[in-house]
């Protein structure tokens, strides 16, 4: 069948734009006629894709126009959740919510109106815009899982996070709870190409992933262990004499300290903790240590463990210190924040919101690195350094858990209301029976989404969103790169679909923030960060056509030139003092996953087995996609992993239906019996719904039954007392067949 | 006149299926159809001595192609570039083709009554100068396209300069023109 179209005809324009379904940013081409796309492609020329798009890249065009999108202003007409909506006016909608939030912060103070978002594909500098303007410090996203931790550990140890890796200069990669050759597939072909050259890739990962399949090594820890594997690491390397004295003595603070410290976690104690002999746990260090110049690439592995969380970001953090793998040519570089353009943190407004509101902010008086204690801190320092501090929207935010908590107890104080941007807090956030009591519980729930998804079911207002092709895009690694990637909107977005910046603008004009919301369009917003690059365009658009990138040429070393790096003594401080001053240990120690069968020997009766969640899993995205029948055909179902002596000793074979339980609930998911994980350890997908059955409450399209946050917990107690993430991974759970007579709900 | 061919590099591909579902949505194909399906063999061994391989697949374009031979009324053609291809107005769907075909490379499609299988895209792309979707879809450039009649085509010098090439079922002499890299 020929599906040609003739892209010469008269009056075809190519737009420059990119896919939005992950925060890769593929470069598409657009070819759009009369305000109509017509045909895409993955563009060959851009730096990143070569043209390449995943399996969710090709169906932008399906998910453009998909039969399930929101493309109106929804009103709740009946109950909660019962899926009865009056569609009215994007003035109208702005106009209630507008005068609710104007009632709320009237009677219950600002603090009470939070925020969620979900992964960074919406413009949220424009959301904390409006929340500090509006006075509230309770804006959060799943951030605490995906990076922001780490990020700011390391800026606090050596001044700025080495998110930027000079690979083709590297020898050896650690892909430490990474899985590029499923979730970032542009760099994987990267890394592929540059094996040729020598190339060493380490993979450290309780599953055999399809990027492990492709490792020189593949080191498969027990999940939430890996804290003991660092340590273990950093004792082979300092006792085996592998570090980089030159740079340690003249550059860092604290390595005597370590040595001394480090003593005690040697390969021999971390094997039995990790499950890893000793001499992998070897192997892994030496390679690492003396393939130089080496890059450990971040992955949200270790973001997601939740107690040893913090202290593990650490640990590896030290990794690249002692093996000297720090802003040299072919290790992890400190680009810093741009020195050219307006990045995002100077877009937010941050000395608008009073320091008696930041007192408020949810979860800060016992979490104090991403929220404001530790942000404004480690700001201030970097601020010094740098001229600017890393984005706030992120690295400085609420505690979603206790949030949720804050809605259901009232406890420190009442939230009323909740305004959801590009989330499904149900399927995403820790703990999901609480998140949905919640949502269930908030007096006033708003969701910006591109469907009707659990969350949006429930709630009062449902606001349609501009998605893929439909926006403008920059790309800068959540407001923190040195460099931009900036992307055409192809056409104006369908139906009345609006972008979240047009949200967050049109309803803190509603509040009288008329005066700093000077932008018509995003892309004048755009165009005011960009235009002292001095390329000499008149408009965003012009600079997308023209030259469409920022690289600032790589500096190495910058810390000779500029006095030392962006730390109080100027050192990467292994010992750290950001940290010992916010009341956390200066160096890293040993912390056992949340649950584990040495501390919790009843519960490890009960739930015998170790639960890893959270992985991505192609071609779904979070909880994204389960609707689009041209992905789903490829994964109909959830799947758990389990090894086949596991699956034998429990009476399970492939494909049965069983249910993964922990001490917060169950869930249900098909077996993968499988030699790719170790006995007693089990993995289940993340994100799962059921778009396809009813929506409506109770039901809410099955968000429940096989969702994996069911199993996860956001304790306290398991949270990490350094960043307050929680517990993802390591954590203790039982499995058994799903008989006929079990009900689909989770209980 | 070229001689087009396929060379898989498995060592390359890692299972992500993003070929599958670029013939898919830009061939409209109805969803219980698939040209170029991946399969993913492994892990195998026993933990953690474990390895695991994915196999993409598609229309071999065998020289000596089987399916057109077994084709009653002439919908089944190869083009002398070697893209074997059916015609829709001349398939009546007895699906002779599919049973001669021993790679399992064309499907009924249940809607249009007429059997259907990968003709490396060759209206909307091949012939307009592009590549095929599932070639410029991969991220890992797993799947190279060419004219292996041209010794300077990147097929080709990875086709003669290979130790480690092969063809699936040789041995039935169909002579395909789709080359695995392991």
């Amino acid at each position: 069948m020929s599906t040609k179209i003739d892209l010469e005809q008269e009056g075809v324009e190519v737009r420059k734009s990119v896919c939005y379904f992950c925060h890769q940013n593929c470069g598409c081409l657009v070819y759009v006629k009369d305000g109509k796309i017509i045909h895409f492609e993955g563009d060959l020329d851009y730096p990143t894709n070569s043209g390449g798009l995943c399996c969710r890249g090709n169906v932008n065009l399906i998910h453009l126009d998909h039969e399930a999108r929101v493309n109106f202003p929804l009103k709740r007409k009946g109950e909660r959740g019962a899926g009865e909506w009056e569609r009215i006016t994007w003035e109208q909608a702005i106009d209630e919510i507008g005068a609710k939030l104007e009632e709320i912060r009237e009677k219950h103070g600002a603090e009470a109106v939070a925020t969620a978002g979900g992964t960074s594909r919406t413009d949220d500098w424009a959301r904390r815009r409006f929340m500090n303007l509006y006075g509230s410090p309770n804006g959060f996203h799943n951030s605490h899982l995906c990076w922001i931790p780490t990020f700011m550990i390391e800026t606090a140890i050596y001044g700025w996070s080495p998110f930027e890796i000079d690979l083709g200069l590297s020898k050896c990669i650690v892909l430490w709870g990474q899985n590029p050759a499923i979730s970032t597939l542009p760099e994987q072909a990267g890394i592929s190409a540059l094996k040729k050259n020598g190339l060493k890739v380490i993979v450290i990962d309780p599953r055999f992933t399809e990027t492990a399949a492709k490792a020189d090594l593949w080191i498969p820890v027990k999940p939430g262990t890996d804290l003991a594997l660092a340590l273990a690491w950093i004792n082979t390397i300092i006792y085996e004499g592998l570090a980089d004295y030159e740079f340690v003595y003249e550059h860092c603070v604290g390595f005597d300290e370590l040595t001394e410290h480090i003593e005690q976690y040697t390969p021999e104690w971390a094997e039995p903790i990790t499950g890893v002999s000793a001499d992998l746990i070897r192997e892994g260090a030496r390679m690492y240590a003396t393939s130089k110049p080496g890059n450990i690439q971040w992955g949200v592995a270790i973001d997601q463990i939740g107690k040893p969380a913090g202290a593990a970001m650490h640990a590896r953090a030290i990794l690249r210190a002692i093996t000297g793998n720090l802003d040299c040519p072919g290790a992890d570089l400190l680009t810093g924040p741009s020195q050219e353009f307006i990045t995002d943190e100077e877009m937010e407004l941050n000395d608008m919101l009073p320091e008696e509101q930041r007192k408020k902010q949810l979860g800060s008086d016992k979490y104090k690195l991403v929220t404001w204690p530790g942000y404004g801190r480690i700001a201030e320092i970097t601020k010094k350094y740098w001229g600017k501090a890393p984005t706030a929207e992120w690295m400085c935010e609420a505690h979603p858990p206790s949030v949720y908590n804050a809605i259901l107890t009232g406890d420190p104080y009442p939230v009323k209301a909740l305004l959801v941007s590009a989330t499904n807090p149900i399927n995403s956030y820790g703990e999901s029976k609480k998140v949905l009591a919640a949502l269930e519980a908030v007096d006033f729930l708003v969701t910006c989404d591109y469907w009707l998804t659990p969350t949006a079911m429930l709630s009062d207002y449902v606001l349609p969103m501009a998605g893929s092709f439909e926006r403008p895009t920059i790309t800068s690694t959540y407001g923190c790169s040195d460099f931009l990637m900036c992307s055409q909107r192809a056409i104006q977005p369908m139906y009345e679909r609006k972008t979240d910046f047009e949200f967050w603008r049109d309803l803190g004009i509603r509040l009288g923030q008329k005066e700093y919301w000077p932008w018509e369009t995003l892309e004048d917003a755009y165009f005011d960060r960009i235009k002292d690059l001095g390329y000499g365009v008149e408009n965003y658009d012009e600079f997308v056509e023209y030259f469409r990138f920022h690289f600032p040429e790589r500096e190495y070393y910058k810390y000779k030139e500029r006095g030392g790096f962006a730390t109080p003594s100027g050192k990467v401080e292994i010992y750290s003092s950001v940290l010992e001053e916010l009341g956390y240990p200066p160096l890293p120690s040993y912390i056992p996953p949340a649950e584990n069968p040495i501390d919790h020997p009843e519960l490890a009766k009960e739930y015998p087995l170790v639960l890893t969640t959270g992985a991505g899993i192609m071609p779904f995205h979070h909880s994204e996609h389960f609707n689009i029948k041209e992905l789903r055909f490829l994964r109909h179902e959830p799947h758990m992993e389990i090894n086949p002596e596991t699956a034998e000793e429990y009476g399970i074979k492939d494909g049965d239906w069983v249910w993964i339980e922990t001490k917060r609930g169950r869930i249900k998911q098909k077996a993968h019996v499988t030699e790719g994980i170790a006995p007693g350890v089990v993995f289940t997908e993340r994100g799962w719904w059921y778009p396809e059955r009813d929506l409506r409450a109770p039901e809410l399209g099955g968000c429940l039954e096989s969702n994996t946050n069911v199993l996860t917990s956001t304790a306290d107690e398991h949270c990490d007392p350094i960043s307050g993430t929680w517990a993802n991974r390591g954590l203790l759970c039982k499995v058994y067949k799903a008989d006929g007579s079990d009900g689909k709900e989770a209980n | 006149m070229p001689r087009y061919a396929m060379v898989i590099d498995t060592r390359k591909c890692t299972g992500c299926q993003s070929c599958t579902v670029a013939c898919r949505v830009h061939n409209k194909l109805p969803v219980d159809m698939i040209y170029n399906p991946v399969t993913t063999h492994g892990p195998v061994g026993k933990f953690p001595h474990v390895r695991m391989t994915h196999i993409p697949s598609l229309c071999m374009h065998c020289d000596v192609s089987p399916c057109v031979d077994a084709c009653p009324t002439g919908a089944s053609q190869q083009r002398e570039d070697g893209i074997v291809w059916v015609e829709a107005e001349k398939c009546v769907g007895c699906k002779a083709c599919v049973m001669a075909c021993p790679y399992g490379a064309r499907v009924s499609n249940h809607e249009e009554g007429t059997v259907q299988k990968c003709n490396f895209c060759k209206d909307d792309r091949v012939d307009q100068g592009k590549l095929p979707w599932c070639v410029q879809t991969c991220h890992q450039k797993a799947r190279v396209f060419g004219d292996i009649e041209d010794e300077n085509s990147e097929v080709f010098k990875l086709v003669n300069g290979s130790k480690n090439v092969g063809r699936l079922l040789e041995e039935l002499g169909t002579e395909p023109f789709v080359y695995y890299l392991y």
